[in-house]
């Protein structure tokens, strides 16, 4: 453990970003959001705020950009993938527990398994992620439900916990304490008052964590839930006020599904473009001949519901949720997944009891 | 390192036309695709996009592939304009194939119908070509109409190539000239002169021809983990990442797209 006062932490950022890019939270005076920004110029801005609950903004989206040329064709370089020179350095400030965590489950998708997808892998690798406590909880937050703390405990080299002057710096990683050790002239000693504020910080949020969310169910016993309530008519009245927009899958922070599609670039050169898409829409499973494995929006709303919390813990081991809230913050009908899980919970408790 | 969404540049070298509606497109790609009775492809055309196919060729020649396909969207319309000479682009093979290990020393039932016998014939090459690892080869095939019926110029010689492979087909309805079977291609499997207990069925059709077929088998006596059909959904990467060719927790991209019965029997309209 590490102290680093802010002018310091200043310098030791642009050290960190230097040939790169730089994204820091920054709060919006009128939402009292945070929003990552790009920062070209030192210093950072008066509203830089490393503290309060994750930003708004994913960290998928600097790993799986929002939309990309995978392949122009044909090509003299044929499938040979480009210089990684060609992809960026990015230094990622103040992630969140539960957006680390997310990030590595994405991670288990696109990189683990018999194919790797190159592009988010290069991507993945020259990102450089400092994340941060949360000192507050958010209205929609709901990591306690998931197991999780709202501290990173994994996924970063670098953890910050803002107190009196500026960060206890944690390093989570190797990488981490060589980070620090290159810069050793910037950091201090922690001191134990400092420790002890961090770990009061971190207690108080646990605890706002617990109270806010104390009526819902804990997500351990959700895979078994909704394995029993397949066919239960539970999922029409969640998803009756559902506008499929899909807002809450590009907002998600593990949801990573996309879509290849092609486009002539010039006369006889083709282009092949990764792009998000959104289950929740009409067209996204639909097949030629106008077949549709999920042809109602019911379907659909409650596939996102199976796929996070009963397939992919079957097919990659774990729980496609990190509590973020982002999906409740973003839904304009308002649907609330742990409002929902509450609805399956009873109505399924009732089907057995009945 | 490679990058898989490219692909690879693919020549167009002959066309033949099965059905009015199903053309057999042969082709050359840049370099050998080796590929298993089963895997798909996903070919495109340029400028229209993907779309996934199993070769129906033979699964031991890699030089060439030949695809066999129904002219039903975007993609398939601009594929049938298509004139030998044209380039297209293939990516993969993905997915597991045919479980070929399973089938040795069975009675192997083969059902078929329209243009699902496509991948299937790419199962027949693999299955003929040395007969004698199968207790049978009972291949059967259903069509609309005689004129609908793929790959007519094979049937006979497949019936030949040993004692115990038979080759039975049949057309929805009854049509002029046609003297052999009329019914669903269900109706052959009605009285079905196969030892049940050892046998495993593959079939490949239209999701409501899988779904009469799976019915039919399971009454006459076949058990889920006997039944292996070729499913169908919506997919983009071929690789188990784009996420939307699930039936239930399986990616029919790698998973599949050939499922075990038995493993997805419980996913509520499994069958569309």
């Amino acid at each position: 453990m590490h102290f680093i006062d802010s002018t310091n932490f200043e310098r030791f950022l642009k050290k960190l970003s230097s040939g790169g890019e730089l994204f820091v939270p920054v709060r919006n005076e009128e939402t009292k959001k945070l929003h990552l920004e790009r920062i070209e110029l030192f210093p950072l801005p008066d509203n830089t705020s490393i503290d309060g609950y994750r930003t708004v903004e994913p960290l998928k989206a600097f790993a799986q950009l929002l939309r990309y040329p995978v392949a122009d064709y044909p090509s003299t370089e044929g499938d040979e993938f480009p210089d990684e020179k060609a992809f960026p350095r990015v230094v990622v400030v103040g992630a969140r527990g539960c957006d680390l965590i997310a990030l590595g489950l994405i991670d288990k998708v696109q990189v683990e398994g018999e194919f790797t997808d190159p592009f988010y892998k290069v991507r993945r690798e020259k990102m450089l992620i400092l994340g941060a406590d949360c000192t507050e909880c958010g209205e929609s937050c709901f990591c306690n439900l998931l197991g999780q703390k709202p501290w990173p405990e994994r996924g970063c080299d670098l953890s910050l916990a803002k107190v009196q002057g500026g960060y206890l710096v944690d390093a989570l990683t190797d990488r981490g304490e060589k980070l620090v050790a290159e810069s050793r002239e910037l950091f201090a000693e922690p001191g134990d008052q400092r420790i002890k504020a961090r770990d009061e910080s971190r207690a108080r949020v646990v605890k706002e964590l617990e109270a806010k969310n104390k009526s819902y169910p804990k997500a351990d016993t959700l895979p078994e839930i909704m394995r029993s309530a397949l066919t239960n008519e539970v999922w029409d009245e969640i998803s009756a006020r559902c506008v499929e927009c899909g807002a809450c899958t590009n907002i998600c922070p593990t949801c990573y599904c996309f879509l290849l599609y092609d486009q002539r670039a010039d006369g006889s050169h083709f282009q092949r473009i990764f792009s998000w898409d959104s289950c929740q829409v009409t067209g996204y499973a639909r097949m030629a001949g106008m077949l549709n494995p999920r042809p109602r929006l019911t379907d659909r709303v409650k596939h996102r519901f199976y796929h996070k919390y009963d397939y992919l813990p079957l097919s990659h081991g774990a729980i496609y949720c990190t509590g973020c809230g982002r999906c409740i913050d973003t839904c304009s009908a308002s649907i609330d997944m742990r409002e929902s899980f509450r609805k399956v919970k009873e109505k399924v408790g009732g089907a057995k009891k009945a | 390192m490679k990058n898989p969404y490219y692909p690879i540049e693919t020549l167009v070298e002959d066309i033949i036309t099965e059905t009015p509606t199903i053309k057999t497109f042969c082709l050359t790609p840049a370099r050998p695709i080796k590929f298993k009775a089963g895997q798909f492809m996903q070919l495109t055309v340029p400028g229209w996009g993907e779309a996934p196919f199993t070769p129906s060729s033979d699964p031991g020649v890699a030089e060439k592939m030949e695809i066999t396909i129904l002219r039903t969207g975007k993609v398939t319309d601009a594929l049938h304009a298509l004139k030998p000479g044209a380039e297209v682009g293939l990516r993969g093979p993905f997915g597991k194939g045919y479980p070929m290990d399973k089938l040795e020393g069975k009675e192997v039932l083969v059902v078929g119908g329209g243009v699902g016998l496509a991948p299937l014939r790419s199962l027949i090459y693999a299955l003929l070509e040395n007969p004698k690892k199968y207790k049978r080869v009972s291949i059967k095939y259903g069509s609309r109409m005689p004129e609908e019926l793929c790959f007519r110029r094979q049937y006979d010689a497949w019936a030949k190539v040993a004692p115990n492979v038979d080759f039975t087909n049949t057309i929805d309805v009854p049509a002029s000239g046609w003297t052999g079977h009329v019914g669903l291609v269900t109706t052959l499997l009605d009285k079905l002169d196969i030892d049940i207990e050892n046998s495993v069925a593959v079939s490949c059709g239209p999701e409501i021809m899988l779904k009469f077929v799976t019915l039919k088998l399971l009454e006459v006596g076949y058990k889920p983990p006997q039944i292996y059909l070729s499913m169908n959904r919506k997919m983009s990467c071929g690789m188990g990442k784009c996420g939307r060719c699930n039936v239930g927790h399986y990616y029919l991209c790698v998973d599949g797209p050939d499922m075990c019965y038995d493993k997805i029997k419980n996913v509520p309209n499994v069958f569309g």
